[in-house]
């Protein structure tokens, strides 16, 4: 199905204006969370596109404080840009962006992101966008403006360039919206962007002009995301119902077999053998919807290939690793990488996790003390609103930490990254911040959280036992002195002397001590942290953390 | 007797044999007898409990022995001192002359006189020396009335003299310290409770029975227990115990009789083993007529406590006493002494004890 045909199927004139109406669904609501959503929606679009390209992205964000509630954006990348013809279409139509309805796993997923925030622009202000494409060679300057009518770019000025450039920047103007201290604001989004996509450089300058610099800490380029056709067990009555309209003329096999990833005459033929009537010969068109209902029932109860799971770009353990590293410093850090599995039968998904303990792990509070922060990501990107609505925090929170003897875990310098890669991310609105509560994503979570759980609880006790250790030795020294004096006082030896040899059996005593451990140390430790199947799934047992991360919602509504 | 400079010898060689400890590189430890139910033995020539010859090592580089370690070093420096000075002080002194805080840290070497007490024990019980000996004494509350006159240094004490109070009995109760010296009394009456006594010594009891009247107020201290030997050993007088008739009181009446655990390195000269227990016994209840409403109802503690002593060498063989024990257990209740007095203030003093007395209804 070509996204053109799709979006003529809306009525052209009543999409920008209901656009306009509705910013909530865009996310482009609340003074602080418009500012961040407009810097992710360009930043994603750049990411992608490099991406697409084979490039290694080079991003410049800045926000320049204008007045009060009253800043300017420029975005500017090294992309492949958009050619001269397509710039307008591209930035300045809503759903008209190349990656609407496709099943690739991009960051953003549907065209509105950057042509919402220009229309976010133009409505508090008034003005157009400045946007420069090149595609290598002399790049186009545009000012650009979307007519809410129609739907349609509404181009002001457009002019050839004088120098060499390639890829696009950006450069808006936004009222009604505000820049603060946050875990939620630019810098938080854009540190996140560079923890998971460690291939990328991110220069930022904030509105009190201090510049921060995350440089790329792999020079990999991840693989370019392929496209896939659905899989037919994902497949809803009401899709088949919209396909139908396009696909009229075909056989419901037909358009199963062409449309569909991996169904062959074997699929069709279980599917019939569950039917009344045959779909090799009933038409789109010809189908009602009890039909349609008739065949996803079929269809559930068939069994099919399993999806392709090489579609998925993971951020990939080692990369995540040497980013985690690089940004947090972690005293201690565990990365790990479940393997590609599937959801609702049909979309292949993989979970990847990190828990940081330590260095600049955990949200910093005002009193510079330390708190848990769990880091969201879909598709590479950092999830920082709606945490209380996310899958991802429920299944984190139904997580017995303290099995792991991980104790009062909303007070320990710990960050928790959990990044889910899907062609199709569930996610609960338009606002793309919260990801639905779907079982199989879920338990995929709980499973890699455990396992890097359980390590950090072993480094814990590991370090609580040196910590022990440290303290025995000058517990024994300390009373090296008393025990030095009462001798003296009885047998008139030199304290000094006496002080001097005690001070060598401790240490020899506590040398020998470590060696026997070390020894034992293997055994001993395994057994003190429990395994994965014996983490009990029930929901009322788990730590009280779900308060913490609701009152994390938006704070600025 | 241990001449002072022998008793200054015992206590260096612990020093000396630590530092050797040290020298040859060795962790250092020392050894004491194990002060527990484990180690002691009923000794029936004695007819005392006596420690075993159980030891263990006390090691400074165990983090659960190395304070307790440091500790009784601390406090066997200081007795040496004041041996050395010929200075005698209470246990509660010694511990304020030792307690100060380590260097470097905020501890102090000992946080609470309950520190610095069972190390005093553990030195007497391994170095085989009596508290005396290393010039302590421990605080008394003991108090005693009769007819008897005493020399306490250079004062001579009439104590049937002492009005209500009574004598208070000094910690040092040795021959060298306390010379008895005229004594008029056929025995001693130890009193387990001090209101008790009072209504004895007000009385007179002692007066009109010709006895000595002592009580510890509760637990005794070693100085009455000690003095009451003395006047059973060299005066040869019996001793009849009065206690509340619970297992405490029993328990107390078996330290008077065979000694404690704790003590049991020293209990040669300290227990009575020929004390009578005169009562409070269940058995009264029936015999004199006792209402049951001033009893009072046994709790777990109690029954695990009869329990324990009903197995006590002592006890276990007497068959008056397993009675009285299965006695307390069937009625579950136990009786205080001041629950006589619902027959009349002066019904113990007057009726219960000479009746007892008189008709010998005690047990061994």
């Amino acid at each position: 199905m070509s996204e053109d045909k799709f979006s003529a199927s809306f009525k052209e004139s009543s999409v920008a204006e209901f656009f306009k109406r509705n910013r909530q669904m865009l996310g482009l609501y609340g003074k602080l969370r418009s500012l961040t959503t407009v810097i992710a929606e360009y930043v994603c679009n750049s990411l992608d596109a490099c991406e697409e390209a084979g490039i290694l992205p080079e991003i410049i964000v800045k926000i320049i404080p204008l007045g009060e509630e009253h800043y300017e954006v420029h975005v500017i990348d090294n992309g492949p840009g958009i050619p001269k013809d397509k710039v307008g279409k591209a930035l300045g139509k809503l759903l008209a962006g190349t990656k609407f309805h496709r099943l690739i796993q991009t960051r953003g997923q549907q065209g509105i992101g950057a042509s919402g925030c220009i229309l976010l622009s133009q409505v508090t202000t008034g003005k157009p966008s400045k946007i420069i494409s090149g595609t290598g060679g002399k790049p186009l300057y545009m000012e650009l403006e979307i007519d809410t009518a129609k739907n349609e770019p509404k181009i002001k000025l457009q002019k050839e360039l004088d120098y060499d450039y390639r890829g696009i920047a950006v450069k808006s103007e936004f009222k009604e919206v505000n820049y603060q201290n946050s875990s939620q604001n630019a810098l938080e989004y854009l540190k996140r962007t560079a923890i998971a996509n460690p291939h990328a450089t991110i220069k930022y300058t904030d509105p009190f002009n201090n510049t921060y610099i995350f440089e790329r800490s792999s020079g990999y380029i991840p693989k370019t995301p392929k496209e896939i056709k659905p899989h037919i067990k994902c497949i809803t009555v009401d899709e088949l119902k919209t396909l139908a309209k396009d696909h009229s003329k075909k056989t419901i096999a037909g358009l199963f077999k062409q449309e569909f990833d991996r169904v062959g005459d074997k699929v069709i033929k279980d599917i019939n053998s569950l039917l009344d009537f045959d779909i090799s010969k009933v038409t789109m068109s010809k189908a009602n919807w009890e039909m349609f209902e008739k065949v996803v029932k079929a269809i559930d109860k068939t069994k099919t290939f399993a999806p392709r799971l090489d579609t998925l770009i993971p951020i990939e353990e080692k990369y995540l690793e040497e980013s985690l590293r690089k940004i947090i410093k972690p005293e201690f850090l565990s990365v790990l990488s479940r393997k590609p599995t599937v959801y609702h039968g049909g979309y292949p998904i993989q979970i990847e996790v990190a828990i940081a303990y330590g260095g600049d792990a955990g949200q910093t509070l005002a009193n510079n003390e330390k708190k848990l922060e769990l880091m969201r990501f879909a598709n590479r990107a950092p999830l920082l609103f709606d945490a209380g609505a996310c899958g991802i925090t429920k299944a984190v929170n139904s997580i017995e930490w303290r099995r792991y003897g991980l104790k009062d875990i909303e007070n320990l310098p710990l960050s928790i990254l959990v990044n889910l890669s899907s062609v199709h991310i569930p996610y609960t609105s338009a606002g793309k911040q919260a990801i639905a509560e779907e079982e199989e994503i879920v338990e995929e979570i709980r499973k890699a959280l455990m396992t890097a759980a359980r390590s950090l609880g072993l480094h814990l006790s590991k370090k609580r036992h040196l910590e022990t250790k440290m303290k025995k030795r000058g517990i024994f020294l300390n009373y090296a002195k008393e025990v030095a004096e009462g001798l003296h006082l009885l047998t008139d030896r030199n304290k000094k002397e006496l002080i001097d040899k005690l001070e060598d059996i401790i240490t020899k005593k506590l040398q020998i001590e470590e060696m026997n451990e070390q020894e034992e140390s293997e055994d001993i430790s395994e057994g003190e942290i429990p395994e994965d199947a014996e983490e009990k799934k029930s929901k009322g047992k788990k730590d009280k953390i779900t308060d913490y991360f609701e009152a994390d919602g938006d704070h600025d509504e | 007797m241990i001449t002072m400079s022998d008793t200054v010898k015992k206590i260096e060689k612990l020093g000396t044999e630590i530092t050797k400890q040290i020298d040859e590189g060795k962790e250092p430890n020392y050894s004491i007898p194990v002060r527990s139910l484990g180690n002691v033995y009923y000794d029936k020539v004695s007819k005392t409990i006596k420690l075993g010859d159980k030891e263990s090592k006390r090691h400074f580089l165990n983090i659960g022995h190395a304070r307790k370690f440091m500790q009784t070093i601390l406090v066997a420096s200081e007795v040496k001192n004041l041996i050395k000075h010929g200075a005698t002080t209470s246990i509660r002194d010694l511990y304020y002359a030792l307690k100060h805080t380590i260097e470097g840290t905020k501890e102090n070497v000992f946080e609470d006189q309950s520190e610095s007490d069972p190390l005093i024990e553990d030195l007497e019980a391994s170095l085989g020396l009596l508290r005396e000996e290393l010039h302590l004494t421990a605080s008394t509350k003991g108090i005693i009335a009769g007819k008897m006159t005493v020399k306490d240094g250079k004062d001579t004490i009439d104590l049937a003299r002492m009005g209500s109070g009574g004598w208070g009995v000094p910690s040092n109760v040795e021959p060298e310290k306390i010379e008895i010296k005229d004594l008029d009394a056929e025995y001693v009456l130890f009193i387990e409770k001090d209101a008790v006594w009072k209504r004895f010594n007000e009385d007179q009891f002692w007066k009109k029975h010709k006895c000595i009247i002592i009580t510890g107020k509760g637990q005794p201290a070693r100085a009455e227990r000690r003095l009451v030997q003395r006047l059973n050993k060299e005066y040869k007088l019996p001793v009849y115990a009065l206690m509340d008739a619970d297992p405490w009181g029993m328990y107390i009446y078996s330290v008077i009789k065979q000694g404690s655990i704790s003590l049991s390195y020293s209990e040669e000269k300290l227990a009575t083993p020929d004390t009578k227990y005169l009562g409070l016994m269940i058995s009264d209840v029936d015999k004199y007529k006792i209402p049951s409403n001033v009893t009072i109802k046994l709790n777990l503690q109690d029954i695990k406590r009869i329990k324990e002593m009903k197995e006590y060498p002592w006890f276990k063989k007497d068959k008056g006493w397993q009675k009285e024990f299965d006695l307390m257990k069937q009625r579950n209740y136990k009786l205080e002494l001041e629950a006589l007095s619902r027959k009349g203030i002066r019904f113990i003093t007057e009726e219960y004890l000479p009746h007892k007395i008189e008709t010998r209804d005690f047990l061994g």
